[in-house]
C-alpha cells in the first residue's frame, strides 16, 4: 500500500480553510505531505485528515474520476483532486482551494445548490410524446448515439462552472454543464422535447450569456465540449429564425 | 438494539413542524441555511489562464477595427459632396494603424473560420459533415469572396 511505503520526500500542500462559525474569510494552512509517486491531491488531503488535521473538510467519493465529487482548484486551476498527481506539482507547493464561482460552506466544500437548480431547469431527461409510446424497445443506431455520446459523459463535477468567468458576473447564467446536458437530450433521437427545452435555452440567463471564452471545454476532465454545445445551439437557433426550413 | 421496529409494526412519525416549540413560539429545529463565504472574481482574473488572456486579446482587438470602420464610413459619407469630398486619410501614421487593424481583422477571420467546424452541425444522412470539411469550405469561401471584392475595387472602377 502507498501509505505504508516510507516516502523519502515530502511536498508542501497548502489547503484553504474556512470555518463559518469562526472565520471572516478563508486562509491557507500548510502541511508537509509524503510525496509518493502514485499519490494524487486527494491522497494528500486524506493523509492530512488522517495524520495532521482531522477537521479539514472536502468532498470525495470514487477516487477514479467518475463521481465528480472532488472538484477543487489546484494551484489556481480547476481539477479533480483524484486526477491531479502530486508529482506534477513537485517540488511544490501545492495550493488547494475550493472551486471558483461558488459560495464556500467550509474549507473546500462549496454550496452547489445553484447548480442543482440549473440542472433541473434544462430538464436533463428524455421527454417523449405520450402518443409515441409503444410496446417494445426504442432502438437507436450507433450513428444516432454518436450524435450525443460526447455530451452524455458529463459527471457534474462543476469544473466548467469554476472556469467560466461569465458565471462570476452573471450568477444566474445556466452555465456550461447544464447546457451540454440539454444538448445531449436535444440530440437524442428518443427525445421529443426539442422546442420546449430550446425555449428555456434561448431565454434569459442561457446560451446568449455565453461569450465563448471556451475554457469550460479546456478544463473538462471527461472531454465533454460544453462550449461546442452552447455555440451549436446558438447557431441552430439563429438558423431557425432566419431560414424557413431552419425551425424544428 | 432492543427497541428495533418489528416487521409490520406501525410507528408514529412526528414531523419537524410538530416538534415542541420554544417559549417564544419558534420551532426548535428550524432549518437555517449555512453561512457561506461568497466568491468574488478578482480584477486580474484574465491573467489566470492562457485561454482567458487570448480571449481578452481577441475581444480588445475588435475595438481598433471598429474605430477604423467608423472612419471609413465617414470617408464614404463625404462622397455625397462629390468626388472632391473624398479625401481619405493617407498619412504614414494612418497607414501604419490601418495595417495593424488589418492584422487584427485577419486574426479575427482566422479564429472565427477555424471555429466553424465546431459551431456548425450539418447532418449528412445519419452522420454529420466532418468539421474539417466545414472549416476548409469556410476558408475557400473567404478567399473567393475576398478575391471578388478585391477585383471589383481594383478593376471595377477602371
Amino acid at each position: 500500500m502507498a501509505e505504508t511505503r516510507a516516502a523519502a520526500k515530502t511536498i508542501k500542500v497548502s489547503v484553504a480553510r474556512f470555518d463559518p462559525a469562526r472565520d471572516k474569510k478563508p486562509r491557507l494552512d500548510s502541511y508537509e505531505v509524503p510525496l509518493n509517486d502514485d499519490w494524487v491531491v486527494l491522497d494528500a488531503l486524506n493523509w492530512i485528515k488522517s495524520n495532521a488535521d482531522g477537521s479539514v473538510s472536502y468532498r470525495w467519493s470514487c477516487r477514479m474520476g467518475i463521481c465528480g465529487s472532488c472538484g477543487m482548484n489546484v494551484n489556481g486551476q480547476p481539477k479533480l483532486g483524484c486526477s491531479a498527481f502530486l508529482r506534477d506539482y513537485a517540488p511544490g507547493p501545492v495550493v488547494v482551494q475550493p472551486l471558483n464561482n461558488f459560495p464556500i460552506i467550509r474549507d473546500l466544500v462549496i454550496d452547489m445548490s445553484s447548480f442543482m437548480e440549473k440542472l433541473q431547469w434544462v430538464k436533463p431527461w428524455i421527454i417523449r410524446d405520450p402518443t409515441a409510446l409503444g410496446p417494445g424497445e426504442h432502438r437507436q443506431t450507433n450513428a444516432q448515439i454518436d450524435q450525443f455520446r460526447q455530451f452524455s459523459m458529463c459527471i457534474n463535477c462543476m469544473l466548467c462552472y469554476s472556469a467560466c468567468p461569465v458565471i462570476a458576473v452573471e450568477p444566474s447564467f445556466v452555465g456550461p454543464a447544464a447546457i451540454a446536458l440539454a444538448r445531449r437530450y436535444d440530440l437524442d433521437s428518443r427525445d421529443h422535447a426539442g422546442s420546449e427545452r430550446l425555449r428555456t435555452l434561448t431565454g434569459s440567463d442561457a446560451i446568449w450569456d455565453c461569450s465563448f471564452i471556451g475554457e469550460c471545454s479546456a478544463v473538462c476532465p471527461k472531454d465533454v465540449d460544453p462550449a461546442k454545445a452552447i455555440q451549436q445551439t446558438k447557431f441552430e437557433t439563429t438558423m431557425g429564425m432566419l431560414l424557413p426550413w431552419g425551425g424544428r | 438494539m432492543s427497541d428495533r421496529i418489528g416487521a409490520g409494526e406501525v410507528v408514529e412519525v412526528r414531523l419537524d413542524s410538530e416538534r415542541p416549540s420554544s417559549p417564544d413560539g419558534a420551532v426548535a429545529t428550524q432549518h437555517r441555511p449555512p453561512r457561506t463565504y461568497p466568491y468574488r472574481q478578482p480584477f486580474t482574473w484574465w491573467l489566470r489562464r492562457r485561454g482567458y488572456l487570448l480571449y481578452m486579446i481577441r475581444e480588445l482587438t475588435a475595438v481598433p477595427i471598429a474605430v477604423w470602420m467608423v472612419l471609413f464610413l465617414i470617408e464614404i459619407a463625404r462622397l455625397r459632396q462629390g468626388a472632391g469630398g473624398y479625401q481619405p486619410l493617407a498619412s504614414p501614421a494612418f497607414v501604419v494603424v490601418s495595417l495593424i487593424c488589418l492584422v487584427f481583422a485577419l486574426w479575427h477571420t482566422f479564429t472565427f473560420l477555424n471555429l466553424a467546424g465546431l459551431i456548425m452541425r450539418i447532418p449528412l444522412g445519419d452522420r454529420n459533415l466532418p468539421a474539417r470539411t466545414i472549416v476548409r469550405g469556410a476558408f475557400v469561401a473567404f478567399v473567393v469572396a475576398t478575391a471578388v471584392v478585391a477585383g471589383l475595387i481594383i478593376w471595377g472602377g477602371a
